[in-house]
């Protein structure tokens, strides 16, 4: 059986985001802004990882955000200074929903990076 | 009254002409990465134990294509499935193979990436050296051991696309 999806794209920016002081004491935050235009999905995750894929602490809002299908969304993430040394990749993937077919389904994973850009 | 309305035509006049000002438009274009979902896959059963996405065995490749807007910032690593997300219940052992192949690139030099692909695992790894769209494809076959016949149902598995800032 045949089953395939049109224009249906996953996407996170910016790929080397600023670190920024957030209101907290001791707590840093990025800024991110994702878009998703998967019709199939609309729930992603968000994880950080660190070197060695790792988890690392964090807080947001919503650690699986919605995000309706053709959706601009921005979040926030919330890390502890502490634990930015250690922190690397700042990750969403797609929640894949299961189906009633004998299928692959891709899940996609988009991971920006919090050590910089490369020299 | 028509001195009035004569001082009036006159400076309504000089209002009325156009203001001019240039408006800018700017933009910037950063490293940035999209995974688009192409196609689907989907399993075929040639022989009673075996599900497999071989378009030769019944089934369908997914196709993943990656964008990338900035030359050299981006991995994309693609894992083949080694479980079924859901299946019915299975008694016995599932032996798993895989392969994650380039299939169609938006520029010449990108199908240098296929040589240079490294496999770890079950996961297999191209470094996205060129701005542009690169399309790739992943086989999946799953044999129930012993050679039984897998159980009726439905059987779903999941391919990981995952795209890594460098």
């Amino acid at each position: 059986m045949l089953v395939t999806f049109g224009a249906s794209a996953h996407e996170m920016t910016p790929a080397y985001p600023e670190v920024k002081p957030s209101h907290v004491k001791n707590v840093v935050k990025v800024e991110m802004s994702f878009f998703n235009s998967r019709e199939e999905i609309r729930y992603y995750q968000i994880d950080l990882f660190d070197l060695n894929w790792m988890n690392i602490p964090f807080s947001t809002t919503y650690r699986i955000m919605q995000v309706d299908y053709k959706e601009h969304k921005s979040f926030d993430v919330y890390i502890r200074k502490k634990d930015m040394p250690e922190a690397v990749y700042l990750c969403t993937t797609s929640k894949v929903r299961r189906t009633n077919q004998s299928s692959t389904l891709i899940s996609s994973r988009i991971c920006s990076r919090l050590d910089g850009e490369p020299a | 009254m028509r001195f009035n309305m004569k001082y009036s035509i006159a400076i309504l006049s000089v209002c009325a002409f156009p203001a001019l000002a240039n408006v800018e438009i700017t933009g910037s274009v950063e490293a940035k990465c999209v995974i688009q979902t192409t196609k689907s896959g989907s399993y075929g059963n040639p022989i009673a134990s075996k599900l497999s996405t071989t378009p030769a065995d019944g089934g369908i490749l997914p196709v993943m294509r990656y964008d990338v807007s900035i030359a050299d910032a981006y991995i994309a690593s693609i894992t083949h499935p080694t479980a079924f997300s859901s299946s019915p219940s299975l008694t016995d052992t599932i032996a798993w193979t895989g392969s994650t192949s380039v299939t169609q690139t938006s520029v010449a030099g990108m199908s240098a990436y296929e040589a240079a692909k490294t496999v770890v695992g079950n996961t297999t790894n191209f470094n996205l050296t060129l701005a542009g769209s690169t399309w790739f494809s992943t086989a999946s076959s799953a044999t129930y051991g012993s050679a039984k016949p897998l159980p009726g149902g439905t059987y779903t598995a999941v391919v990981q696309a995952s795209c890594i800032a460098k």
